[in-house]
């Protein structure tokens, strides 16, 4: 908890009335939705039954955590998923250091036009890539294959990915890397051993923007994994539903097993997911 | 980066240059193999006939899949569902996300708190943010006809997901719950680069917080809102996971159904590749125009 210590603005009681119902209110409207799949999770069907709506579950009943994992090869699902954001993060953050650096540092002539490019490739539609990518894939046997979902995923970000980068990078005084040039290093040697070290922060929010990027993507992953054992959690989570039945207190109990990562990526990484997202926004 | 006059011996410069292009490599391959190539691929693709259901019909056919759009009753109202989702999704994450990071700048003991409510939202896999608000919606046990029956407003449980009205209304909902947290968070930027002065200056000036807030931040606040304006512009034109998970759920689908999902059932439900494509560059001419819209608007309002 930061700021606690650091005093208020002087408030009126009225106007501090105000920021308590602001704040309560994005509280509670952040929350909520996913605190409710929560509790629906916990509840048996026939609890789930009745109207006016029962808010709490009356026993805790975790059994639909239970079916979750036997129900669909969820585990599996999960480690995908795992493996998959993890490959693609570190993919798409090799190919954008160097690359922002590059922009952000040396002297390129047709940097404007670069940079055009780059937010230019933010804008593809990923239903438009669908049909080529899969034509390509499948050219490749590369369908049912992590390569298949890591390859367009660090793509797609790699745009961001940049631009926040280079935000980073522009940030750190050009003087430390003179410096350090000035003292018989190279500028391989002042990029890997003075701007790298100061831009780990950058580094980190990136990939973490990568990551969520990845974890959440659905479209490509939907048809390009088809196969039960490569299929990822935002896919595997809607497996649970038939097409008539929806059986919401286990679809419940999936949704919050596969948001639970989330959750905690940002519980921990909340300053640098917000500075990433307001320096990269700003600048680009 | 702007060439310094003076600095920098040609030598120097073309080594540098040779450095920059080795280091700018590995990316364009990525961008140009896996985004690029298959956009020209669906570029050519829109100009011959492929369709696995009529396989005797290959060939090239020039712009004829272009203007099979215009008498296609089903793109215009995908067209018209997107554009109409745009205005209500955009307009009411701006809406709903300046509160939220003007609630979630004011120092407050719950801060940190705060900031997690404000990213879960934006970090919530879109399709899972789409089951969670059908089940909110659900018309027999969902949390949102319990809370309108209770106060009294509705006597009858509302079929949200059926009703091809309230389809719309809950999925803008969906779409504006998921959404406006990318908008406080680079409002909270903005305000972050502003000095808690130039606010209080306002105040002395005999300015209520409320005249404070249009007259001195909400102008501080313009490249911000247009930053967050264009990428919600452009997820708004290319929005395809929640309607996606909406139609699954709801027989209202033909008020459901974006630009996406159609090209989507295009090209994968119904085999049709070649209009597929056709659909796919209109889109991204679509998400194009958005853009230079931007792009003009930035430069006008700094030339001005």
């Amino acid at each position: 908890m930061s700021g606690t210590d650091q005093p208020a603005p002087r408030l009126s009681p009225p106007e501090r009335l105000v920021r308590a119902v602001a704040v309560g209110t994005l509280i509670v409207g952040g929350f909520f939705p996913f605190i409710w799949m929560v509790l629906t999770s916990l509840k048996s069907e026939g609890e789930l039954q009745t109207f006016p709506v029962q808010y709490l579950p009356s026993s805790m009943n975790v059994g639909n955590y239970a079916r979750v994992f036997s129900e669909q090869p969820f585990a599996t699902f999960f480690t995908n998923s795992l493996i998959v954001s993890v490959l693609s993060t570190a993919l798409c953050i090799a190919c954008a250091v160097p690359a922002a650096y590059a922009l952000a540092r040396l002297h390129v002539r047709a940097r404007g036009v670069l940079m055009t490019g780059v937010v230019a490739f933010s804008m593809f539609p990923v239903v438009s890539l669908l049909v080529p990518l899969f034509r390509l894939f499948r050219g490749a046997e590369l369908l049912n294959t992590y390569p298949a979902l890591i390859l367009p995923y660090a793509a797609l970000s790699l745009p961001v990915a940049i631009l926040t980068l280079v935000a980073f990078f522009s940030a750190i005084p050009r003087d430390l890397e003179a410096a350090a040039m000035v003292d018989g290093t190279d500028r391989v040697g002042a990029m890997l051993r003075v701007v790298l070290p100061l831009s780990a922060p950058g580094v980190v929010t990136a990939a973490l923007l990568v990551f969520v990027n990845s974890w959440n993507e659905f479209l490509l992953a939907l048809s390009f994994n088809t196969r039960l054992s490569m299929r990822t959690v935002s896919v595997g989570v809607t497996l649970y539903q038939g097409e008539f039945a929806f059986p919401w207190p286990l679809i419940a109990a999936a949704v919050v097993v596969a948001t639970v990562p989330i959750v905690l990526l940002i519980a921990v990484f909340q300053r640098r997911f917000v500075a990433g997202l307001t320096a990269g926004g700003v600048k680009a | 980066m702007t060439a310094r006059p003076g600095r920098g011996q040609p030598r120097r410069e073309t080594s540098e240059g040779r450095l920059a292009l080795l280091l700018l490599l590995p990316a364009a391959l990525l961008l140009c193999g896996v985004l690029l190539f298959p956009m020209l691929t669906t570029l050519r693709d829109s100009l011959y006939v492929n369709k696995l259901t009529e396989p005797w019909l290959r060939g090239f056919v020039g712009l004829s899949q272009y203007a099979q759009m215009l008498h296609d009753p089903r793109f215009g109202q995908a067209l018209r569902n997107t554009l109409v989702f745009g205005i209500f999704t955009v307009g009411g994450s701006f809406l709903v996300g300046i509160p939220m990071a003007l609630a979630a700048h004011t120092p407050s003991r719950v801060r940190g708190l705060a900031r997690v409510a404000l990213l879960l939202p934006w970090a919530m896999p879109p399709v899972i943010s789409g089951l969670i608000f059908a089940w909110l919606f659900n018309a027999q046990y969902g949390v949102v006809n319990d809370v309108l029956y209770r106060a009294g407003v509705i006597h009858e449980p509302l079929r949200w997901l059926s009703t091809p009205g309230l389809a719309v209304v809950a999925m803008v909902i969906t779409i504006v719950w998921k959404t406006s947290s990318f908008v406080a968070l680079i409002v909270l930027g903005g305000l972050q680069g502003i000095p808690r002065d130039l606010t209080e200056a306002a105040e002395v000036d005999g300015a209520t917080r409320v005249q404070g807030f249009f007259r001195v931040l909400l102008p501080l606040l313009a490249p911000s809102l247009a930053v967050a304006f264009i990428f919600r512009a452009i997820s708004a034109v290319q929005v395809f996971d929640i309607p996606y998970t909406f139609i699954q759920q709801a027989p209202a689908q033909g008020l459901l159904e974006t630009l996406g999902v159609y090209i989507y059932r295009t090209s994968i439900e119904f085999l049709d590749f070649g209009y597929g494509a056709a659909l796919s560059v209109a889109l991204f001419a679509l998400s194009l125009a958005v853009t230079a819209v931007y792009v003009r608007f930035v430069r006008d309002g700094s030339s001005s």
